[in-house]
């Protein structure tokens, strides 16, 4: 397209000084002045991935880096990046601070799309990955994994396996997690429960009147986590209990609303208004469990350090519970990658490559690990210090064992996952009717897929 | 001056005007507390007002995840470029429409005065896509030029120059001073009050704009305050951050809040103008 | 000479006010995702979208209870304030300038500290309410009080700015129709409601435009304390999310900016004929 190459990235472009002619005569006009513009087209051209050449490509001097430093991981990513300063002198790696959330990364840098300064790595999360491969915004990066010497068989294979799409691979595992069920000790004590998990979604609704009976000033026994950021993926976890999901495996047919789907989420709306043993948190359940003002709570691995650090019982992490289907897998993986934007130079790329490789090492890997509770992504990365300063750490490790590849519906469809996390607020917070929810997200998923991923596929 | 009954005095006068300032000043003092707080009264079902132990490092760790220095330069930046060609051109448009004879003028008046009422966010898509065709994201002048043109300011100094006496400037006119000289000499001087109004409206404007660098600013050395404040709070980890995130509240509202102290009465009596003057 | 004068400030309210209005209509007619070089055209399928949605509706609701709420409770509790603070003590003055300074200051930081006094777990309030026994409302996660929580922050951050334009027209209304009135025995009730109030219009008229106006554009708070905009998503906030959020739907945002400038339009007029009855500036 011409206009991406001068730059230019309105499609109003060309055509809108013929616009400005046109508005006068009427919408008619305009929908025709649209539709003859080069940049107005009903379709889009197909994407077979082309690998980025390096031949005579010589690594860039300095390269930026745009992260949301989750699980707090700022002071730990310059760390790595002053180390990896002095193992060598030719790539200098800044770290900005883009954004707070993996959304305001992905704000700034689709905006940065339309002509600002890109970064030449960027940090996103499991749901936006596939909008830029779409949106054509990163490279694939198999080229540069060969030309730079990454060892792609020594990462864990579910966590890459996440990744890749159409042949090639789009990111690299960086902070990667699961949900884990946590839980205040002191309160299981005192309401006389085995210092475990529950094993099933079923045994914790029969423990939840204990714990309420047996601590008082708790608000609830149980703190689902807040809906924004968490309910399109660890209640993939009570979707998979029951039998069912946002999404059938590995497809786009949208099944929330099938009985098993709608069953389980139907549990979780009983627990909150008909059990009353559950709340849903309102920003960060981990802190309303460090806070002692719930017994249990789902969190990130991510947040393990963080809920240590101030909690002032004793922490257990387990496994996420099962439902009446299934018990195994009933985890979803989930954080974040890294890769390359496609409209910087060659060089850029080179470098940030060669910064991935070290930022992923097994050591810099446990070394993040160890300041965030996110999971050594390296299966050579030695662990035993790590479950040493904190033995919760080793049940992040081997659940990962029993992961299941997250729902289509909710990492491939723009827009989805808040979708998913509005229609759960409207079961769980104002008490709507299960089904018709359910109804109308599928609705709203499959317009999604048919508008905007079904043309670029 | 008559005595007054200084009991009734302190029940009927003074009860309203403690109760309307602590209103506004708990919420503050709270925030400035909180800012000294650690993790652990932070995260506490308790109320913590007064910290112990009072702790600094949540403004070191604002300042280690933010460039606050930096932010404080581009806001400055931002601001006085803005609102000094806001408040220029707001001057040379006014006199304009009330000295200089022109047809149309009313029209030009009214298409002027119709901005006021077009809030900026709703041409915020095709701006975006025009200053960033233009190369303007991450630049000052992208930050500053698409809120230059200025109804408000323009419409507050045709006011007061409607007001200055006709005979001092037809005066003026006979001594044969031309336009630029008789709008520097006389009109700007006698509207000084009015000026300094505009100036200090545009000020607070300008500096607390928030919309419009947050679309128009990925890098974050390029950031105003606002938009760099709203990076403290971490989403995945937000045990300690309440206590690092009024830290740079603090520091993004404490220098305004000084300002304001120092100039209250020019900014209250200018923003009240208006309102009287009808 | 106009023009050389006029001329610049003119440019660029056409460049930067009147020209976006326009280009606003065609890129609503667009399938178009923000950054994308290519965009198809739908003619009007956006408009239709919006308006056979819910969340027209919805948007529309908010808008409308946000702008009233705000509005009219920032207006009236500003006259109550005016009437405390227009005293002749000394304090007077400080009280004035307390009570206005939250009105300069940036609602991004406003937003940030009052989110954690309303935090339900470690929130202030919270542990306020209870002390008492009670137990917080859930304003994060319940959308009505959500708009609630938005809706008083928002009055007591401007609060102070009717507050203190009100107190200035108290002032300027002549103390011998106050005194007459006094002698005629009316009493301080009657004196208000029949003859300051009165007397008050043009500055309520000025503040009510005025108001309404920055109710409209408010996006600071609700951004920083409801970043979802469950609730809380005006037309303002939904242009915003829909191109900016996580969306990227560049010609949807433009359709409701479209739609936002039609209802301006409306009022504008609206408010205009008043002006020129009410009220003698032009």
């Amino acid at each position: 397209m011409s206009l991406q190459e001068s730059g230019v990235d309105s499609p109003a472009g060309i055509d809108r000084r013929r616009f400005l002619g046109l508005a006068a005569a009427g919408l008619s006009a305009v929908a025709l002045a649209a539709c003859s513009g080069p940049a107005t087209s009903a379709t889009s051209s197909s994407k077979t991935p082309g690998q980025v050449d390096l031949s005579g490509v010589k690594p860039a001097g300095k390269i930026t880096w745009w992260s949301n430093n989750p699980g707090s991981s700022q002071a730990v990513s310059q760390q790595i990046i002053d180390a990896f300063h002095r193992s060598q002198s030719a790539i200098r790696v800044e770290l900005v601070t883009a954004g707070a959330s993996y959304e305001d990364i992905a704000q700034k840098f689709q905006a940065a799309q339309a002509g600002g300064s890109l970064p030449d790595l960027v940090v996103f999360s499991d749901v936006w990955w596939f909008r830029y491969y779409m949106l054509d915004s990163i490279i694939p990066l198999d080229s540069l994994i060969s030309a730079v010497g990454i060892d792609t068989s020594d990462y864990r294979d579910q966590l890459l396996a996440d990744y890749q799409y159409a042949g090639a691979t789009w990111a690299i595992p960086w902070a990667r997690s699961t949900p884990l069920f946590y839980w205040n000790k002191a309160h299981w004590a005192a309401a006389g429960l085995p210092d475990r998990a529950p094993k099933t979604w079923d045994e914790f609704a029969e423990w939840a009147p204990r714990l309420n009976a047996a601590n008082h000033g708790i608000q609830h026994a149980f703190q689902l986590p807040a809906l924004a950021g968490y309910a399109g993926w660890s209640f993939q976890n009570n979707l998979w209990g029951w039998g069912g999901g946002w999404s059938a495996k590995d497809s786009f047919d949208i099944t929330c609303d099938s009985p098993r789907s709608v069953a389980a989420l139907q549990f979780l709306q009983d627990a909150v208004y008909k059990g009353k043993w559950s709340g849903v948190a309102s920003k960060d359940s981990t802190n309303d469990l460090s806070a002692g003002a719930v017994s249990a709570t789902i969190g990130s691995t991510g947040s393990l350090v963080g809920i240590l650090k101030v909690a002032k019982f004793e922490v257990g992490a387990g496994f996420l519970p099962g439902g009446p289907e299934a018990t195994s897998p009933v985890c979803p993986t989930g954080g974040a990658g890294v890769g390359i934007p496609k409209k910087i130079p060659r060089e850029n790329q080179l470098a940030a490559a060669t910064f991935i490789k070290f930022l992923t090492s097994p050591e810099n890997t446990l070394l993040f690990a160890q300041a965030t509770g996110y999971m050594p992504v390296r299966k050579s990365a030695k662990t035993a210090s790590l479950v040493a300063k904190a033995p919760q750490s080793q049940v992040a490790i081997d659940q990962l064992a029993v992961t299941r590849a997250q729902d289509w519906a909710r990492v491939f469809l723009p827009g989805g996952d808040q979708e998913m996390a509005g229609a759960c607020a409207n079961i769980l917070t104002q008490r709507g009717d299960v089904g018709g929810q359910m109804n109308a997200l599928k609705k709203t998923l499959e317009t999604i897929y048919t508008t905007q991923v079904k043309p670029h596929l | 001056m008559p005595r007054l009954n200084l009991g009734a005095t302190l029940a009927g006068d003074y009860l309203p005007l403690i109760l309307a300032t602590l209103v506004v000043v708990l919420p503050l003092a709270y925030m400035v507390l909180s800012s000294f707080k650690s993790p652990a009264d932070v995260i506490t079902q308790k109320l913590v007002v007064f910290p112990s132990p009072l702790r600094a490092a949540n403004y070191a760790d604002a300042a280690r995840t933010v460039p606050f220095p930096r932010l404080f330069l581009n806001s400055a930046v931002v601001t006085s470029i803005g609102a000094g060609i806001k408040v220029l051109l707001a001057i040379l448009t006014a006199y304009a429409l009330v000295f200089v004879r022109f047809p149309g003028r009313r029209y030009v008046f009214w298409a002027i005065l119709a901005t006021m009422m077009v809030p900026a966010q709703v041409s915020l898509v095709p701006n975006y896509v025009f200053i960033s065709q233009l190369g303007g994201q991450d630049t000052f002048w992208g930050i500053i030029l698409p809120g230059l043109g200025t109804g408000f300011g323009t419409f507050l100094l045709r006011q007061s120059f409607l007001t200055l006496p006709v005979s001092v400037l037809e005066a003026a006119e006979i001594d044969g001073a031309r336009h630029w000289r008789r709008l520097w000499r006389i009109v700007v001087p006698m509207s000084a009050p009015s000026i300094a109004t505009v100036a200090l409206v545009n000020i607070v404007f300008e500096w607390n704009d928030y919309l419009w660098p947050l679309v128009i600013v990925s890098k974050p050395d390029m950031m105003t305050l606002p938009v760099g404040l709203t990076l403290l709070s971490n989403s995945e980890n937000s045990a300690a951050s309440y206590g690092v995130v009024m830290a740079g509240t603090v520091m993004v509202l404490l220098p305004v809040l000084l300002v304001f102290t120092a100039l209250q009465r020019h900014i209250v009596t200018g923003l009240t103008q208006g309102g009287v003057k009808a | 000479m106009f023009l050389a004068f006029a001329a610049p400030n003119v440019a660029l309210i056409v460049i930067f006010t009147y020209r976006p209005l326009i280009l606003n209509i065609y890129y609503s007619t667009l399938n178009w995702t923000l950054g994308a070089p290519t965009a198809q055209a739908v003619g009007l399928r956006n408009y239709v979208t919006f308006f056979t949605s819910s969340e027209a509706r919805q948007v529309l609701t908010t808008t409308a209870v946000f702008t009233v709420a705000t509005v009219g409770l920032s207006m009236g509790l500003g006259l109550l304030v005016a009437l405390g603070l227009n005293r002749k003590v000394p304090g007077a003055g400080f009280a004035q300038a307390t009570v206005f300074s939250p009105f300069v200051l940036s609602g991004v930081g406003v937003g940030l500290a009052w989110q954690y006094l309303f935090d339900p777990t470690v929130g202030a309030l919270g542990a306020i309410l209870r002390q008492v026994g009670l137990s917080s409302p859930q304003w994060f996660n319940n959308p009505s009080l959500s708009l609630v929580m938005v809706i008083l922050v928002y009055v007591w951050k401007n609060l102070g700015y009717a507050a203190v334009i009100y107190l200035a027209g108290l002032q300027s209304v002549s103390r011998d129709v106050l005194e007459a009135a006094a002698i005629d025995g009316a009493n301080r009730r009657r004196t208000l409601i029949s003859i300051t109030l009165p007397l008050l219009s043009p500055t309520t008229f000025f503040l009510m435009v005025t108001s309404i106006l920055n109710s409209l554009q408010a996006f600071d708070l609700i951004r920083v304390m409801t970043p979802l905009g469950r609730g809380t998503t005006t037309l303002i906030y939904d242009a915003y999310l829909q191109a900016f959020g996580g969306y990227n739907q560049a010609g949807y945002s433009a359709t409701i900016s479209t739609v936002l400038f039609a209802i301006l339009v409306i009022l504008t007029l609206i408010q205009l004929v008043l002006l020129e009855r009410r009220v003698h500036y032009l």
